[in-house]
């Protein structure tokens, strides 16, 4: 008889690359770059391990080293083109960029396999290699998201004015938004290759970059925590839906749906929130409340009311 | 002039997609994703009405553009209003209505590929049938004559209201400034409503001629015209109704060349790479105006 | 670390010649030459639209200038980068609260903190990489900026939690904690009621003792007699008058263009 773990070994395998898949969307998502090339990378680290371990009969790491080295070479060359394009029309660009490379991937002969892609792409990449990879991986994304750096990635999304008059570079850490994607998402496609043996063109279209946004859009785009409830419940999600049968496809449709329009900050945003508002409750109990120490502060003053209101009087007067 | 013909023919079909979303996109600053899904599910449904009775063309047609027209309204009212309600600034909007529409797309789809099993769907039921007339060298199919008097009327009357009447000018307005928009009393909301009811009519039509044309589509075939429809958008320039004419049949030309001098499927490339080429070129379009948001 | 004026009187600490900025056809700014000495508190006065804020943002490159020379220390500096000018030790206030609404006081302010500990590892040690990345684990210039703001049991506020009147005062708390060599503040009292800003106006006199100089947007023309050495007047991107902010009010051209109204009404 199988443990659990045995008959569910696709879907631990697909939650790790899932992650890794949508931290290279949420990493420059976080930065207020809205780059797509994740899946972009994804799709040629993905033929690149593939093509060196069939070709080159390369081991695990050199095929998943490689991938990575070229897709953040990549994305940096593809950041110095397009880092000052904004908003949408970044977005855009880079979704042309994905879909090039399937389209590359179609056509790219015996090299990529054609419609049918690459298989066989067997070496002695491990389970638990996977795990510690990602787990790497991981752990150096939560870093950039504490301290200094998170600061300063904070200050580049919400207000870049401000970051460039605090020190900040843009453009250096939109580039570097863009190398760390590729490299990411290099290192996802790498992986996934490695534990599934096979990819085709059909892997790597359209579909995975919805299936990148929509798990950091449920989870929540601004921690990798958001992306660790994301990747979970999308890999998972399907599986458990079986139990309803054939209408899981509507019912997952119908989850992202309403994230995307009521949860713009996710899972994760929703209880960063409950928790700042459990917070501020235990600090009035404890702590002078803040209405206390302004008053305080403007004892001096006879006329002192509602700070608020005198604003809104300030901006009446032309 | 065969070529011309289908360059003609396929550029029409862009056309009337990528209208809809040009429209919304330069005057309402939506960029619906959810375009390609109403396109398709507008034409899945008259397939499904056709599977009870027997209709004619005038009929499938008008279903295309009800069912279109109601998607819009409803994704325009579930999703895009309470993106807009919600959202902190202008940026994080268009955004969030970029991933909205995404999300929202989902839906249709995931019932049109349960019903379908993924297979391609067409009209076979219906009793319009696709004839060829053959003038001299040149062969067209009725369809295909109808789907470029379609586009042109519809284009043509877009560009003149947007230009000439009351309302259109209203639509400009808000395309240009919001707030002055507004301070004129025009009801943003309505406004609103009416260009996504425009919009998702003219997806909706245009998949139904769209699956004539073609004999059956699959439903995962928005996607891919969803991109190409940004690309003759962008090509021509955001709100601008010369332009999206211009990229519509710029593309369809495009493509007709990769498709006879390459072997391969390299033509889905074309729509991609222009898109890419654009905007490093010249972001704002052949057509239009200097973009003046600054990043 | 902090500016010794004394050593660089003849020096100014910011000199603009012949400054402009057009957008497109508007002349927001248009001409304008002016020197801070060290050590002084200036002031730009200016009805609405008279490019006050667009100066500011020509000096703190934040904005594109057309034409003219910008010189820090006596050094040209109209092509660094607006990031750049943190090293410089420049910094600058904004006319909105500009506050990150997901971090709390504290982290707001060590963002200023941070700028400067980047401008000081530049000079000497290089630090780990798991320094830079997590940056220093407490930073004094962070304490210190809390305290003269008087935002002591704030630090675990966020933003939205408080008053317009205590967000500006973590606004000026930040741009504190860079250790400023050059100070640009615009409009820091505005929504703030008249206790708040004598409270305001005695910091900027206080950090004044201690060598730092400034340049100050401001509307209340009190808040101005009470906080500047000198007053620049401005109107329509040009400057009409400048000298002692006694003098500058009681100019004429300097009242027909902005006091008549707004001097009757504070008065």
């Amino acid at each position: 008889m199988m443990s659990f773990y045995d008959s569910h070994l696709v879907l631990f395998q697909a939650t790790f690359t899932g992650l890794i898949l949508a931290l290279s969307i949420q990493v420059p998502l976080r930065m207020g770059v809205f780059s797509f090339a994740g899946a972009g990378s994804y799709g040629i680290g993905a033929y690149l391990a593939a093509i060196l371990v069939i070709k080159q009969d390369a081991s695990a790491f050199v095929a998943i080293g490689a991938a990575m080295l070229a897709t953040a070479v990549i994305g940096l060359l593809l950041g110095l083109l397009i880092f000052k394009l904004n908003g949408l029309y970044l977005a855009m660009a880079t979704v042309a960029f994905d879909l090039i490379i399937g389209v590359i991937a179609i056509n790219g002969g015996k090299t990529t396999g054609g419609s049918t892609g690459l298989y066989g792409v067997i070496t002695d990449f491990t389970m638990s290699q996977l795990f510690t990879i990602t787990l790497i991986a991981l752990v150096l994304v939560a870093l950039s998201e504490v301290g200094r750096t998170g600061r300063r990635v904070d200050a580049v999304r919400d207000d870049p004015e401000l970051a460039s008059s605090m020190g900040i570079s843009l453009r250096r850490y939109r580039l570097t938004a863009f190398v760390v994607s590729g490299a990411l998402g290099g290192l996802a496609g790498s992986m996934n290759v490695l534990v599934r043996s096979a990819i085709g063109p059909l892997d790597i279209g359209f579909g995975l970059i919805v299936l990148g946004l929509t798990m950091i859009v449920v989870g929540g785009s601004r921690s990798w925590k958001g992306a660790v409830i994301g990747a979970v419940i999308f890999t998972w999600l399907p599986d458990v839906l079986t139990a309803i049968g054939a209408w899981q496809e509507l019912v997952y449709g119908i989850v992202v749906a309403l994230a995307a329009v009521f949860l713009p900050r996710g899972i994760y945003g929703v209880l960063v929130d409950l928790n700042k508002g459990l917070q501020r409750r235990s600090r009035e109990r404890h702590d002078p409340p803040p209405a206390a120490a302004e008053e305080a502060a403007g004892d001096v003053d006879p006329t002192t009311g509602d700070v608020r209101e005198l604003a809104l009087n300030e901006e009446a007067v032309p | 002039m065969q070529d011309l013909l289908s360059v003609v023919t396929l550029g029409s079909i862009y056309l009337l997609f990528a209208l809809g979303m040009s429209l919304t996109w330069g005057t309402i600053d939506i960029l619906n994703f959810g375009h390609g899904a109403i396109f398709m599910f507008s034409s899945f449904t008259a397939y499904l009405v056709l599977q009870q009775t027997e209709l004619g063309l005038p009929l499938i047609m008008l279903i295309g553009l009800i069912v279109g027209a109601l998607m819009s309204l409803l994704i325009q009212v579930l999703a895009f209003e309470q993106i807009i309600k919600r959202a902190k600034d202008k940026r994080a909007a268009e955004m969030q209505i970029l991933i909205g529409g995404i999300g929202v797309a989902i839906i249709p789809l995931a019932i049109a590929q349960h019903y379908t099993k993924s297979n391609p769907f067409g009209f076979s039921k219906s009793t319009f049938k696709v004839n060829t007339w053959t003038m001299g060298d040149l062969r067209i199919t009725n369809i295909a004559a109808l789907s470029i008097v379609v586009a042109v009327v519809l284009w043509v009357s877009a560009a003149v209201w947007l230009r000439r009447s009351r309302q259109g000018l209203a639509l400009r307005s808000i395309g240009v400034d919001a707030e002055t928009a507004a301070l004129m009393g025009i009801d943003r909301r309505k406004m609103a409503l009416a260009t996504m009811a425009v919009a998702g009519g003219m997806a909706g039509l245009s998949g139904v001629l769209f699956t004539f044309g073609l004999g059956a589509i699959t439903p995962e075939s928005g996607d891919t015209l969803l991109v190409k429809a940004f690309a003759c958008i962008i090509l021509g320039g955001v709100g601008s109704m010369r332009g999206v004419a211009f990229g519509a049949f710029f593309l369809a030309a495009a493509e007709t060349v990769v498709l006879t001098q390459t072997s391969g499927s390299w033509v889905e490339a074309v729509s991609f790479g222009l898109i890419f080429l654009v905007l490093l070129v010249r972001p704002s379009g052949v057509f239009g105006r200097a973009e003046v948001r600054r990043t | 670390m902090s500016a010794q004026p004394v050593e660089q009187t003849t020096t100014p600490v910011l000199e603009l010649r012949d400054l402009a900025v057009h957008f497109g056809g508007v002349k927001a700014v248009d001409g304008i030459s002016m020197k801070l000495m060290p050590g002084l508190i200036y002031g730009i006065i200016g009805p609405n639209g008279s490019g006050k804020s667009t100066l500011i943002g020509a000096i703190t490159r934040l904005t594109r200038m057309t034409r003219g020379e910008l010189l820090f220390d006596g050094a040209s500096y109209e092509h660094v980068p607006p990031s750049r000018l943190a090293q410089l030790r420049v910094t600058r206030t904004f006319q909105t609260v500009r506050l990150l609404p997901d971090l709390n006081v504290r982290a707001n302010i060590q963002i200023g903190a941070d700028a400067r500990t980047t401008s000081e590892q530049k000079a000497g040690r290089r630090p780990s990489w798991f320094e830079r990345l997590r940056g220093p684990a407490a930073s004094p210039g962070v304490a210190d900026a809390i305290r003269r703001t008087r935002l002591e049991g704030f630090e675990s506020y966020y933003p939205s939690e408080m008053s317009y009147g205590t967000q500006r005062r973590v606004e000026i708390a930040r741009a504190l904690a860079m250790d400023p060599r050059l100070l640009l503040l615009d409009e820091p009292t505005a929504g703030m009621n008249q206790s708040e800003r004598a409270e305001i106006s005695g910091l900027l006199r206080d950090l004044r003792e201690e060598g730092l100089t400034q340049l100050l947007v401001e509307h209340d023309v009190q808040m101005m007699l009470d906080t500047c050495d000198y007053v620049f007047a401005m109107n329509s991107g040009q400057l009409i008058a400048e000298g002692e902010p006694d003098e500058v009010v009681r100019n004429p051209a300097v009242q027909e263009a902005y006091l008549g109204k707004k001097w009757g009404k504070d008065a």
